[in-house]
């Protein structure tokens, strides 16, 4: 289909080019610990998720909700695929899974970090048909103004209306109003302009539990 | 011999934007700003090591109330290192301790070469500031099993053990011990992705690296800490 040409939605595992193979570590860590879990929920992404694991927010909000986070520093949607489609989801079945990637997708357009995203909700629907897919959408970085927050702002427009009319999957948005009137963002809130710190994680976090808690309780 | 110009890892070398929201030059400018008007007592300088110390608790426990200012940047090698202290990030501060720790991201250089480069920052702290002292901080262990890049940083911090007590004002610390099993392995609990520490991770690093920088600012001599006499 359209999508084999589109390399954000061909599933790619990353090549280890440092030495110390952590990518594939993390996978198998994440395969092997999946095992004897039962997850209601699994948070699937890059470091945005990754790092939500490291902080307070983790504990008070998501550990009762019994999650499981998934997340991988530096994944584009390509990798993400390679993951969920080589044993992630093989041992558990999560009512929601809260998917949140595509900012690293460099290199990439709108479009195709849509088509991207979009293929993870089609894997996700293959093999838990009854899962929720929750998109959270894609935050704006850098200081100032810049193209990627241009793109960023269209993969949440483009993803908003690919999942319009599926039942399974929805988009939040979780910006709080990280950008301020003069178009800058505070190092307070995204520490590199980038990576939420705890403070960050405070003001995306409360609204994502709301939502989350709500889908939990419809899903039954 | 070792930090000579020759070296690749001794060369200043900012990060060339290549994504397209510049985040490197705003993080530097913002640290050249801090400077402005902070009068910090430690400066902490390195990559994303440093960086993430000060999202957790520990920073706000144990080095905040030393007056540290924090000049970490995820991904940094020790030529951009080199780079942001020679552009601004010294100006108008005279700390009493800077502690370094950057090198483990040279990925295109050999253990001499990173640990070449890891002496060209002590010394240009010491030249720059001469009544600081310095402390280089070990690279840790990474990946989740025996790999090259452990036996790489191990080395790095074998040149630094014997070049490092050559330069006066500078000391070696080793902060890694623990965090390799006795089958070789690394913790998630200690290293989220086998080379970040986690909260667990900093806090097993902080006790005896706070201890230190105790003892170093209490035998600074010129005027005594108010909160140490
Ligand atoms: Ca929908």
């Amino acid at each position: 289909s359209a999508d084999d040409s589109n390399p954000a939605a061909t599933p790619t595992p990353c090549v280890d080019i440092q030495g110390d193979d952590r990518w594939m570590s993390l996978h198998k860590h994440f395969v092997s610990n999946s095992k004897d879990k039962e997850p209601d929920v699994l948070f699937v992404g890059d470091s945005l998720v990754q790092l939500m694991h490291q902080y307070e927010v983790w504990r008070e909000l998501f550990s009762p909700l019994h999650a499981l986070n998934f997340g991988v520093g530096g994944d584009a949607t390509q990798h993400v695929l390679w993951r969920l489609g080589n044993g992630e989801l093989a041992h558990i079945s999560p009512k929601v899974v809260v998917l949140w990637v595509g900012t690293n997708n460099h290199g990439h357009t709108a479009e195709q970090i849509c088509g991207g995203i979009m293929a993870i909700v089609q894997l996700i629907k293959d093999k838990l048909p009854n899962a929720q897919t929750l998109i959270l959408g894609l935050l704006p970085r850098g200081k100032m103004p810049n193209p990627l927050r241009d793109r960023n702002a269209r993969v949440n427009k483009l993803v908003q209306e690919a999942v319009s009319s599926l039942p399974h999957a929805s988009l939040l948005n979780v910006d709080p109003g990280f950008v301020h009137s003069d178009g800058s963002i505070s190092h307070q809130d995204l520490y590199d302009y980038l990576h939420l710190t705890p403070h960050g994680y405070q003001a995306v976090c409360p609204t994502l539990h709301t939502h989350l808690k709500g889908l939990l309780e419809k899903t039954g | 011999m070792s930090g000579d110009e020759m070296n690749p890892a001794a060369v200043a070398q900012a990060v060339v934007d290549v994504h397209g929201d510049d985040r490197w030059m705003s993080q530097h400018k913002q640290f050249v700003l801090e400077c402005k008007d902070a009068e910090p007592e430690v400066l902490f300088i390195g990559d994303s090591m440093v960086q993430l110390m000060r999202q957790y608790e520990v920073w706000r426990e144990l080095f905040s109330p030393l007056h540290a200012l924090n000049f970490g940047i995820g991904g940094d090698t020790t030529c951009n290192v080199l780079w942001r202290l020679q552009n601004g990030e010294l100006d108008n501060i005279r700390p009493k301790v800077a502690v370094v720790w950057v090198g483990t991201n040279n990925y295109e250089h050999t253990a001499e070469q990173v640990a070449g480069g890891i002496l060209a920052v002590a010394q240009l702290l010491t030249c720059r500031l001469p009544k600081t002292k310095v402390v280089v901080l070990g690279l840790l262990a990474r990946g989740e099993r025996p790999n090259p890049l452990r036996e790489k940083n191990a080395a790095v911090n074998g040149f630094l053990r014997s070049w490092l007590p050559r330069l006066g004002q500078v000391q070696f610390l080793n902060v890694g011990e623990g965090f390799v099993h006795s089958d070789g392995t690394i913790s998630t609990r200690d290293m989220f992705d086998f080379l970040h520490l986690t909260a667990a991770g900093y806090r097993a690093v902080a006790k005896p690296l706070s201890d230190f920088l105790l003892q170093i600012l209490e035998e600074t001599p010129e005027e005594r800490r108010a909160m140490l006499v």
